[in-house]
């Protein structure tokens, strides 16, 4: 402590917000063990219930579909992010990558709710999309895009992409230009240079971006919700019905801590599964 | 392949042979910045030709416009006789060391080594048996399953060597390629790659900012500075006869005396210092009349001490040593000249001077003996 005097003192801040937490999750954990009273909003005693009752088709197809959903989001997330975060890193201009980088970030600063709705907007019977294919006569019936996974999908890697933008731009910025110049100089084009040498040095970049997305939208709430109209049905959105609509909180508990280890598990497979390709990129 | 006759160059013939690499009033501009200009230089086949100058001189720039990686402003380039001037650096045949080497660090040696014929359609047992061959060219057999950071920096850079030559280049550009080696290393590095160089007979570009690296490597020197090729000459001609104030200053070590243009004969010029008479070469004094002030420039072995042994009647310069610095193979001696230099000369004289026999405070005499000193129009600093 000598040589850190003010350590105490700074951690201080950090310690508290942990011991506030761990607080709540250990709320949770009880309420997940505990028995529904119906028609009360206190919990009975002791029992494991609420976890069996995961294992019902509705609630195993709830897990399944929102896997689905991240793993669809994250990818389209990545193949959206990784031109914009190669052109953050490598427009030569100022001004255009800054552009970028505003136009790639700002969407963090809107919230997750007013961006929903701009994508509701979009996506209505009578929103942008269908007025201009409309209009252009391509379609005379409007294209139902609200409550579909696609739409749930469109909206949340709207979502997802500054954050990813940001992740792959870090890891693309660690590529040393002279591994390209090695390669052009050997005789590879433009495609071949990216093929062999940029997109396998940046996939740690392209890991820890994917992983991060696929956290994100499990968690997500607001836009499957808003979009989905409960028509998409998410972990996330489970949890909010039985917890606010039937009240039945040691289920929604139950659910939401079987949610935090199935991102876990998801999360930790991932990584082994990338692990032979992420070796790609160590230097 | 990598024999010499593989490569089919004959010995070279600095005069006459068709250039390699050629380049006509080549002009690069990074904004307003003039990063090079107007470049004209004609590498033979087989040469090794060292950029030298100081960093931001523009050498790197030079290399670069040969390598295809930076765009002309002006002039054109031409490699083994072909305009490549907009041909993208992927087609222009050449290899390259990078200073940090820049090897593949998700590829194994032998995949590095492999890059360039993979890219050149080579058909795989072709492609092993080169490979293979260029690993024993640079005495690094059986490492091929390795991967660069499982190397030391001598090792990684024998792999970028054979990186670059396995795809029989018709021009190896080399960019600073030592700098990265400590000191001992860097010594038997270059030996090495001089001897590689020589034996496959590949015209050679290198940059460098060291000048000792320079005149040992190299068949010919382009001193730069400021964007422009000051003199491109042999290392004998680069130290002894340098065509200009820099080039005299830059290269090796140079004392500069006070002197005054006594006369000019044809190619030769008188010029005094002090009660001595020397005469240089009368082109780096073109315009001067007579009684016009120069700057006369010494290496440090050109500068002898005059013993009271026989020689004491010829002319020569009092001073009074500075400082010596004891070099192992040598003694430097400062010396203070007074009015005949405006920073103490130096003279390097042999261990056998003993440290003993000269130090700081004791007067001594000295005089200038070589044939190969320049002098130049006086520059006030």
């Amino acid at each position: 402590m000598k040589q850190r005097p003010f350590l105490g003192w700074f951690v201080s801040p950090a310690v508290l917000v942990a011991l506030g937490l761990t607080a709540a999750m250990a709320a949770i954990l009880q309420y997940s063990v505990r028995a529904y009273v119906p028609g009360s909003l206190d919990v009975g005693g002791l029992t494991l219930e609420n976890f069996t009752a995961l294992l019902r088709p509705l609630y195993a197809w709830a897990f399944w579909g929102t896997i689905l959903l991240c793993l669809l989001t994250a990818t389209f997330t990545l193949i959206l992010a990784y031109p914009v975060a190669y052109a953050l890193v490598r427009v030569r201009s100022k001004a255009l990558k800054s552009f970028i980088l505003i136009a790639s970030v700002t969407p963090l600063f809107l919230g997750e709710v007013v961006r929903t709705y701009s994508w509701m907007i979009v996506l209505g019977n009578n929103g942008f999309i269908n007025s201009v294919l409309k209009s252009l006569g391509i379609i005379d019936r409007p294209l139902q895009m609200m409550f579909t996974t696609p739409g749930v999908v469109a909206a949340l890697v709207h979502v997802t992409m500054p954050i990813m933008v940001i992740m792959l731009a870090a890891g693309l910025s660690h590529i040393d230009r002279n591994y390209e110049k090695a390669a052009e100089s050997l005789g590879a084009g433009p495609i071949r240079r990216f093929m062999t040498v940029t997109l396998p040095l940046s996939m740690p970049g392209i890991v820890a971006g994917f992983s991060t997305a696929f956290a994100w939208t499990f968690s997500a709430f607001a836009t499957p919700q808003l979009i989905g109209g409960g028509k998409v049905n998410t972990v996330s959105t489970l949890v909010y019905q039985l917890g606010f609509a039937s009240f039945n909180f040691p289920f929604a508990a139950s659910l939401s801590l079987a949610g935090l280890v199935m991102t876990f598990a998801v999360i930790a497979l991932m990584k082994r599964a990338m692990r032979p390709v992420e070796r790609l990129g160590e230097q | 392949m990598l024999t010499r006759t593989d490569i089919a160059t004959p010995a070279p013939s600095l005069s006459t042979a068709k250039p390699v690499v050629q380049l006509d009033g080549v002009t690069k501009r990074f904004g307003d910045a003039i990063a090079l200009h107007e470049a004209w230089l004609k590498i033979a086949p087989g040469e090794c030709m060292t950029l030298l100058g100081p960093s931001g001189c523009g050498k790197t720039t030079l290399l670069n416009l040969i390598a295809g990686f930076l765009d002309a402003d002006g002039g054109e380039i031409f490699i083994d006789g072909a305009l490549v001037t907009e041909t993208p650096a992927h087609k222009r045949e050449i290899g390259i060391v990078f200073q940090n080497y820049a090897l593949f660090p998700h590829m194994t040696v032998a995949n590095n080594i492999a890059y360039g014929l993979k890219t050149r359609g080579v058909e795989a047992g072709e492609i092993k048996r080169r490979v293979d061959e260029a690993l024993a060219l640079v005495k690094l057999n059986g490492f091929g399953d390795r991967k660069p950071r499982q190397l030391s920096g001598g090792q990684q850079q024998r792999v970028a060597l054979a990186r670059a030559l396995v795809i029989r280049p018709k021009v190896l550009l080399l960019d600073e390629p030592f700098s990265a080696l400590d000191k001992n290393l860097r010594a038997s590095m270059q030996i090495e790659l001089k001897e590689i160089q020589q034996r496959l007979g590949v015209t050679t570009v290198f940059v460098t900012h060291d000048q000792g690296e320079a005149l040992s490597m190299s068949d010919r020197i382009a001193v730069m500075s400021a964007g422009r090729i000051r003199q491109i000459a042999a290392p004998q001609d680069i130290y002894c006869r340098p065509q200009d104030r820099f080039v005299a200053s830059f290269i090796g070590d140079a004392s500069v005396l006070s002197g005054k243009l006594l006369a000019v004969t044809d190619a030769v010029a008188q010029v005094a210092v002090g009660s001595l008479s020397v005469e240089v070469p009368a082109a780096s004094l073109a315009g001067l009349a007579a009684g016009a002030d120069v700057d006369l420039f010494v290496r440090p072995e050109h500068l002898v001490p005059v013993d009271g042994d026989g020689d004491a009647t010829a002319p020569s310069l009092a001073g009074t040593v500075r400082t010596q610095v004891f070099q192992g193979g040598h003694v430097d001696l400062y010396i203070d000249l007074g009015d005949h230099a405006a920073q103490p000369v130096l003279l390097r004289s042999s261990a056998a001077l003993a440290p003993s026999k000269w130090k700081a405070g004791d007067v001594v005499r000295v005089r200038p003996i070589s044939a190969d000193l320049v002098a130049f129009p006086k520059q006030d600093d």
